[in-house]
């Protein structure tokens, strides 16, 4: 238990974490059970939210700006997974439909 | 007040996760992501982070998420969207996301919190102190992000050129 003072309210910091572990594990069943390409490449976003909250959140708890920092560099990767898997999809669906991640299964080895 | 904040946020931010999952078109997925990371950023002001605030809703939700919208539309929303349905890979991942759920809350139990480091909450997530440390102690990662970005860019422009055979 690790309590935060905000405002004049007393939050416990593993609210944050237990929120952070609730969008994570929704991401995690979306990219299970969707499969729908783009759909998957949003639930990734959804998990590197929920990462980012959790370090946001032990930032504050330690008040160490580290976690922070580290956060901006995760949404920068996120960035790049982004532009990245869009591109990838983008050239995907010019040759043909792909509603399917199934249907995309061919560059098995 | 904070704890209304944190509330109303809280399930402003799983209901839009629950919708970005079951949502069948891909589009509304994405309005429910862009609604997660407006959740999100009011708790990272709540955690007093106003840069990580800031950047969240500028690249998340404008930069990011307006690119995945340009996608659906330069695809076509009806080209993207699912018909066919999952058979027992559903009750698969439902007992994966139980095991997970109560992994993580294990997990959360026995989180050990260390004492905090009693910095100047003033000073604190605030644009100067996100710089002096980008710019002392984490220079070479800063500069290894841009490195990554350029790399990005560049392999978004060679996927979606226009090839010689297309013309």
């Amino acid at each position: 238990m690790s309590t935060l003072t905000i405002g004049g309210s007393q939050l416990d910091a593993s609210w944050f974490l237990l929120l952070s572990a609730v969008l994570f594990i929704l991401g995690a069943a979306g990219v299970l059970v969707r499969r729908n390409p783009l759909v998957i490449l949003i639930c990734i976003e959804l998990m590197l939210n929920a990462a980012n909250l959790a370090l946001v959140a032990f930032s504050r708890q330690l008040q160490n700006m580290e976690g922070q920092l580290f956060a901006l560099m995760s949404m920068t990767v996120a960035a790049a997974e982004a532009v990245v898997g869009l591109a990838i999809l983008v050239d995907i669906f010019r040759v043909r439909d792909a509603e399917d991640v199934d249907d995309l299964s061919e560059l098995k080895g | 007040m904070a704890i209304a904040l944190f509330v109303i946020s809280a399930i402003v931010a799983v209901l839009g996760g629950l919708g970005v999952v079951v949502s069948r078109q891909p589009i509304r997925s994405v309005l429910s992501l862009v609604l997660v990371m407006l959740a999100l950023s009011v708790q990272f002001l709540l955690l007093s982070a106003q840069f990580v605030f800031a950047v969240q809703i500028i690249v998340y939700a404008g930069a990011v998420m307006v690119l995945f919208l340009f996608v659906i539309a330069l695809i076509g929303p009806a080209r993207v969207l699912a018909k066919t349905r999952l058979r027992f890979q559903t009750w698969l991942s439902a007992l994966f996301v139980l095991v997970l759920l109560g992994l993580m809350w294990a997990m959360l139990q026995g989180v050990q919190y260390r004492q905090p480091e009693k910095a100047d909450m003033n000073f604190f997530g605030t644009v100067q102190s996100i710089a002096v440390g980008l710019f002392t102690n984490y220079l070479y990662p800063f500069e290894l992000t841009s490195i990554l970005l350029l790399v990005a860019a560049i392999g978004a422009i060679y996927l979606s050129r226009k090839r010689i055979d297309d013309l």
